[in-house]
């Protein structure tokens, strides 16, 4: 193998790996602050191109901008499905509930999310793939090696959002309820802290997250209502790799399987993803919680 | 408890037993009297969905969601069929094969799968079910993204003959109706009050001496077993099979079947569900481009308004006068002021 191929197939798992990524921890977000596993995530993503595509190619508006406006816009989105479907249902939530009841009811309201959101796009804007000319059409030179800026950008991009979710959630007083809030949301309330705007928020932020991830990836791959169903399933392996309820493990989860996918799809072709998906089985094996996650709920 | 005199327990069963046979006969002379194809086929869809619905509430009344009834269906279905098209057994021979072949692995991957319990269990079957498909498609020599094509029929069972399609919904009936027997001794023997005993709390199941992994681990074994006979089933009966027909949401529709129909009802549940749920977006074509939307609307619905389902809110029937919306309102503007505690 050629250095040259190496670093290209390094840029690109680091590109895809970062989208994971970002995916997850917004996946992440949501599981633990509000107990729900939300199907509907590939949606927000696919949205999130969407509203990007909107911004950025129609009103013609900076990138910078446009990413922070699909970013807000989805931000609003996650809330208005948070009070809209899952406070309704959580209400209904005692003490007594058991634990899988409650998992089973809000994955299927967000199966039922997920479908309106995919067929409303799909109705909205056609079932043709969209390019977006990128903004960073350049083509930079390291060392002989030939590599496209725009994947530089999103990694770029990608490591400034982590860093700026770290700072939120570990430097600031929201980002502390937050925290504590997925441990033990009775705790929280004794405490005197309105933990239901908290729950609207983690939601919020978690689609934010997807927003930007589908916002980030739109100038590299075209812009189609399929993208949301096909990251969800990689994003939940990320998810279960890295470990649920583990930043770290998320981070090193989403390199992991970004690795995995750009050197097994050059070598191997099609069969890498089940390559993959083997790998995770057997890490499962020996390490039934993931990576760096705890086993059990 | 109100004490129950013995005089309304038998008129109860009684009740039960009349509501038992005359369900049974219908579906029996159902199909003699409907000459269209495709409601028979229909008719067979609800029949298989409603035996997948069933292994989910199994590894449900557990505690455990599964997302991944679609895999071992797979399995069945694939099994079977290699079994008759390569080493030219019958649909009769192939079958206790299947079953056995099934049963090892989903003993083998559900060693590994239940000690994941909670969120992690949902994600494993539902990431196992693509590694199948894909499995399935990569393979060459299970007929590749193509499939394979003209699978026989079950044919013939001594004198009996399974060819048309009436003759495989009976096949498939009888299936059903076994099944709903063996389920029902389960749930009713000292094995099911283990599993609705984990499902309310491990932790005091284990307490008592019930080793939640390995009731866990049978439920898994049963159901998964369950869902690749009616893949088997599926295979020779639809006599072509791609990996595309496994993908995906097929095992999103299995659960709504039990949701829809009601969780608490883990026999009934899934077949009113099944039933609902195949022929009402059937007709819904009509109006092909909003029928997802209508689906979703009415999952929310469902979901957030009558949370036992259909078989549970005729149980327990809504009250939808004045007085319970008023004081609904003040529930919840007491519930926003503690702060949308759960």
């Amino acid at each position: 193998m050629s250095p040259g191929l190496f670093i290209q197939l390094i840029v690109n798992a680091l590109t895809i790996g970062s989208i994971y990524i970002l995916m997850v921890l917004g996946l992440d977000i949501i599981l633990r602050g509000t107990k729900i596993l939300n199907f509907a995530h590939g949606q927000l993503y696919m949205l999130g191109a969407y509203v990007l595509l909107l911004f950025f190619q129609t009103l013609n508006l900076n990138f910078a901008l446009a990413l922070i406006l699909s970013g807000a816009t989805l931000a609003v989105v996650g809330a208005l499905s948070y009070l809209g479907v899952f406070a309704v249902l959580s209400r209904r939530f005692t003490v007594s509930t058991t634990f899988s009841y409650r998992l089973l009811l809000s994955a299927m309201a967000s199966v039922g999310l997920m479908m309106i959101l995919q067929q409303g796009t799909l109705l909205c804007f056609g079932t043709q793939e969209r390019g977006i000319l990128s903004p960073f059409p350049q083509i930079i030179d390291v060392f002989g090696v030939r590599i496209s800026l725009t994947r530089v950008v999103i990694i770029f991009l990608s490591i400034l959002i982590c860093i700026g979710l770290f700072l939120l959630m570990y430097k600031t007083r929201f980002g502390k309820i937050m925290r504590a809030v997925s441990y033990d949301p009775e705790a929280v309330t004794l405490q005197g802290i309105n933990t239901f705007w908290i729950f609207v928020s983690c939601f919020a932020l978690g689609s934010a997250l997807a927003g930007l991830a589908g916002g980030i990836i739109a100038p590299l791959f075209s812009v189609t209502p399929a993208m949301g169903q096909n990251i969800i399933f990689m994003s939940f392996l990320v998810l279960l790799v890295g470990g649920i309820g583990s930043y770290r493990g998320t981070i090193a989860g989403g390199l992991l399987v970004g690795l995995l996918l750009s050197f097994g799809f050059q070598f191997m072709g099609g069969i890498a993803e089940l390559f993959v998906f083997i790998l995770v089985i057997v890490i499962l094996v020996f390490k039934p919680g993931g990576l760096l996650g705890e086993a059990n709920e | 408890m109100k004490p129950t005199s013995s005089s309304t327990v038998s008129r109860n069963s009684r009740l039960k037993l009349g509501a038992i046979i005359v369900t049974l006969a219908v579906l029996i002379i159902l199909p003699l009297c409907i000459d269209s194809d495709y409601i028979k086929h229909l008719l067979i869809m609800t029949c298989i969905g409603a035996i997948l619905g069933m292994t989910f509430s199994m590894l449900y009344s557990s505690g455990l969601i599964t997302l991944g009834a679609a895999a071992f269906y797979a399995v069945g279905a694939y099994t079977s069929t290699m079994l008759v098209t390569s080493l030219g057994l019958s649909f009769w021979a192939a079958l206790p094969v299947t079953i056995v072949i099934s049963a090892v692995l989903s003993l083998g991957f559900g060693a590994i799968f239940v000690r994941n319990a909670g969120v992690a269990f949902v994600i494993i079957t539902l990431i196992f079910v693509q590694v199948i498909v894909i499995a399935a498609g990569q393979i060459e020599f299970l007929g590749g993204w193509g499939g394979i094509m003209n699978i026989p029929r079950p044919g013939s069972l001594g004198p009996v003959e399974f060819v048309s399609k009436r003759e495989c919904y009976y096949l498939i009936l009888m299936i059903l109706l076994l099944i709903i027997i063996i389920y029902n001794a389960l749930y009713s023997s000292r094995i099911g009050r283990a599993w609705r005993a984990i499902k309310l709390s491990p932790n005091l199941a284990g307490t008592l001496g019930i080793n939640a992994y390995r009731y866990r681990l049978l439920a898994f074994v049963i159901g998964s077993t369950t869902a690749a006979l009616a893949g088997s089933f599926y295979a020779h009966y639809f006599q072509n099979i791609t990996p595309g027909a496994f993908a995906g949401w097929l095992s999103i529709y299995v659960q709504l079947y039990a949701v829809l129909g009601g969780l608490e009802f883990y026999i009934l549940g899934p077949a009113i569900g099944s039933l609902i749920m195949t022929f009402v977006p059937e007709y819904l074509r009509v109006v092909k481009e909003i029928e997802p939307i209508i689906t979703g609307l009415l999952l929310l619905v469902i979901i957030l308004f009558f949370p036992g389902g259909i078989l549970g809110t005729i149980k327990n029937p809504p009250d939808f006068s004045l007085q319970r919306f008023k004081s609904e309102l003040s529930k919840i503007k007491i519930w926003k002021m503690q702060g949308g505690k759960r």
